[in-house]
């Protein structure tokens, strides 16, 4: 923008030539700032989607080379994949079961975190310890303590008395899923806390306080006044872990692998065997636009209450 | 560097603009520091043809690496540069980092390694190039048959044996006085040692759903005569009588016979192997790394009471070890397709295969190395092998081998799982016909 073209105008003319070119200088160079972001959007998200999509209109197979268009067979063929629709459910029944506890669990903490202790700074500081763990460590540690030979679950659990024999947690189809969920909501209950412990402090003091004045209870401070100004911060959670857990791959990925019969399979892992060891791009790339589809209803189920609670508060 | 000391020591002396410039500068040419030595090492080696070689990682005494660096020394007309891919425990990642290199058809790298089984795939992809007019069949009659018949592609040779293994059964020497020949001298001697309390696990084997599980299957299943795929790559006998009744026997073990415990559905290798060399376990199916770690008085309490033989069989089969090891192949679109063969061939002579498994204790694919002196010296339990390998079964060879080998995961991870051992393989034949049927 520091050189301008002035070649071959008279003087007259310059002067209110470079006014113009300097208000249209004004009128493009925000655009022109917007330009670098604009064009990194375009090419590390929109570009690699709309590929994805127009992929999976065709039946690629780096292995034998085939690349020709094919319509909508793969979607065909995805609907009639019972693989693909069990992954489905492991995926949703994942994502709701991991987002519930860890709001619920993540609730109660964000609320003792709230009240002044001696220690607090650490106890807030050691929280998010499991959050900022890798989840490759995560996932190995829980294969130690879950193993069902010597994990420490299985030990403790027996010492209790509340299993006869040692249970193989992530060995057997109907443990394998709950033992992952387990995982993931002690890695991640934190995180949800410090989102909901930063929604409390934006609850007005002095509300609590007249309810107390008027002789409600800490339930009743809870549940008619915190929970309902809260509602909107939890929404906003909700749905940021919920998009998060329905992509759900590490985890399984070093846990389980898929098994065992296909019992913890998600759809991330799914789409990524299909992809990278099947080396099918076209119908991996069909799944990987059903993933897309599912979570862009799940955030629009989201965003409409979002919306519709953020009216209602304002107006 | 001294350069930079000089100004880190006294920044307040100068402003602060200049000292930001300085010590940019100075950063930026530490940071490039080694990149322009690399260089004028580069440009004295400039007439040197130089090519690129990728390996999955591996070690014992010395490196792949340091393996290369040996023919770079050889010679003075080659100059070969190492491109490490993940050790072949993480073999999804292996593959998936060749696929991307070789995908974009460029030619790097020259010369690569693969598992057994993606030679099909790659050559089907075009990827790997046709060795036939650069090996003899005076030097192709050189390796173990089953070896570089699973190079081969549709006739055509595109990959050169580099090492074998295969699966194999260890045994506790202290416990049985002689090895079991068949699944059911397995089964009662497995009993008899848990009921006696001399062993907690009778029998330890890999079930997750993993591609080692298709190597289970492999050896169960050819051991009662049966198979995966026909010989044509594209019948399929999995839902075969043969077949279901040695995966109905992988889950009776587990549930019938009880020695395997239900640990086996989440074990592959090493969470196999870890019991075994623990103590706990009378009868391990394994590949041959097992060996030295057993030896290892620092982390196995079996030294010296280990003993290795081919897998039993059933009553009417033959032992069946599955094929495994990595094999070398070159890049079709490779740009220095003379020197490339020449490492190749470097790669897989006599010298360099004993030098493999002198250094890194991997197998040789020629029988003549195995029989060698110096391998006897060196690595005497290696050489009691070759029977295990003489006999090594492939796996279903196909290009679409992943997609085969993912279907079947699934299936046969049910089935040991559920026991509906008929219905789960009725699918995987159904599903399997749908990716090789004509």
């Amino acid at each position: 923008m520091t050189t301008l073209p002035s070649a071959g105008l008279t003087a007259g003319n310059r002067r209110s030539k470079r006014l113009t070119q300097r208000s249209r200088a004004e009128r493009w160079a925000p655009l022109l700032f917007l330009l670098p972001a604009v064009l990194t959007l375009i090419t590390v998200s929109v570009y690699p989607v709309l590929d994805g999509m127009r992929l999976s209109l065709r039946n690629t197979m780096l292995s034998t080379q085939e690349d020709d268009f094919v319509g909508l067979a793969n979607y065909v063929r995805l609907t009639g994949d019972p693989q693909f629709w069990s992954a489905w459910q492991h995926t949703m029944l994942f994502t709701a079961a991991s987002t519930l506890l860890e709001t619920v669990i993540g609730m109660a903490m964000a609320l003792v975190l709230y009240e002044t202790f001696k220690g607090r700074g650490w106890v807030r500081a050691a929280m998010l310890v499991p959050w900022a763990i890798p989840t490759v460590v995560t996932s190995k540690m829980f294969g130690w303590l879950f193993d069902g030979q010597h994990g420490v679950v299985n030990w403790l659990l027996r010492q209790a008395g509340l299993i006869d024999g040692y249970v193989n947690w992530y060995g057997d189809s109907q443990t394998a899923l709950l033992t992952i969920i387990i995982a993931d909501v002690w890695k991640t209950t934190s995180f949800m806390a410090l989102l909901l412990l930063a929604g409390l402090q934006t609850v007005p003091h002095s509300l609590v306080e007249a309810a107390r004045i008027d002789g409600a209870g800490s339930w009743q401070c809870f549940w008619s006044i915190r929970l309902p100004l809260l509602f909107t911060t939890l929404l906003i959670a909700g749905m940021f872990r919920a998009l998060d857990a329905f992509r759900i791959f590490d985890l399984v990925y070093v846990l389980t692998g898929g098994g065992p019969a296909d019992s913890t399979e998600v759809l991330s892992t799914l789409s990524y065997k299909v992809l990278f060891s099947g080396l099918d791009f076209g119908y991996g790339s069909a799944l990987s636009a059903a993933m897309f589809i599912t979570e862009a209803i799940i955030a629009l189920g989201f965003g409409l209450f979002i919306v519709r609670r953020m009216r209602r508060d304002n107006g | 560097m001294t350069d930079k000391d000089d100004h880190v020591g006294k920044p307040m002396g100068v402003g602060r603009r200049q000292f930001l410039k300085v010590a940019g500068l100075t950063t930026g040419g530490v940071l490039a520091a080694p990149a322009i030595l690399k260089l004028t090492s580069v440009a004295s080696a400039a007439d040197r043809t130089n090519i690129t070689f990728a390996s999955a990682k591996f070690f014992g005494k010395r490196t792949v690496a340091e393996m290369v660096d040996v023919f770079n020394q050889s010679q003075s007309r080659i100059l070969v540069r190492y491109d490490e891919l993940p050790p072949p425990s993480s073999s999804t990642e292996v593959h998936q980092g060749l696929v991307q290199r070789l995908a974009k058809k460029d030619g790097s790298p020259d010369v690569f390694t693969q598992d057994v089984v993606w030679i099909a795939e790659f050559a089907g992809a075009g990827w790997a190039l046709p060795l036939d007019e650069y090996v003899s069949a005076d030097e192709a009659g050189a390796y173990f048959p089953g070896v570089l018949a699973a190079c081969k592609w549709q006739g055509k040779l595109t990959a050169l044996p580099w090492y074998v293994d295969s699966g194999m059964l260890y045994y506790r020497k202290d416990l049985v006085s002689k090895a079991p020949e068949t699944w059911d001298e397995l089964v009662a001697a497995a009993t008899d040692l848990m009921k006696a309390g001399k062993a907690k696990i009778g029998f330890s084997w890999q079930a997750k759903q993993a591609e080692v599980l298709i190597c289970d299957l492999v050896e169960f299943v050819t051991s009662n005569g049966g198979s995966i795929l026909g010989d044509d790559g594209k019948t399929v006998h999995i839902a075969d009588d043969a077949a279901i009744e040695a995966v109905q026997f992988m889950y009776d073990t587990i549930e019938k016979y009880k020695i395997s415990p239900p640990d086996v559905r989440s074990w592959d290798e090493e969470p196999s192997r870890t019991p075994f060399t623990g103590g706990d376990v009378a009868f391990l199916r394994n590949w041959s790394y097992v060996y030295s770690i057993c030896q290892d008085k620092a982390a196995s309490s079996v030294v010296d009471k280990v003993g290795v033989v081919p897998l039993p069989h059933f009553a009417n089969g033959k032992s069946a070890a599955c094929l495994g090891g990595y094999q070398y192949g070159v890049n079709a679109s490779t740009k220095n397709r003379d020197a490339s063969v020449e490492f190749l061939k470097w790669l897989s002579s006599p010298e360099t295969q004993l030098l493999f498994a002198t250094e890194l204790g991997l197998a040789p694919s020629r029988p003549a190395v195995f029989d060698s002196a110096e391998l006897g010296k060196a690595q005497p339990f290696m050489q009691t092998l070759k029977p295990v390998f003489v006999g090594a079964t492939a796996r279903p060879v196909t290009p679409k081998y992943s997609q085969v080998s993912l279907a079947l995961q699934s299936a046969v991870s049910k089935a040991v799982t559920n026991g509906n051992v008929a219905d789960a393989l009725k699918d995987a034949k159904a599903k399997l016909e749908g990716i090789v049927g004509a």
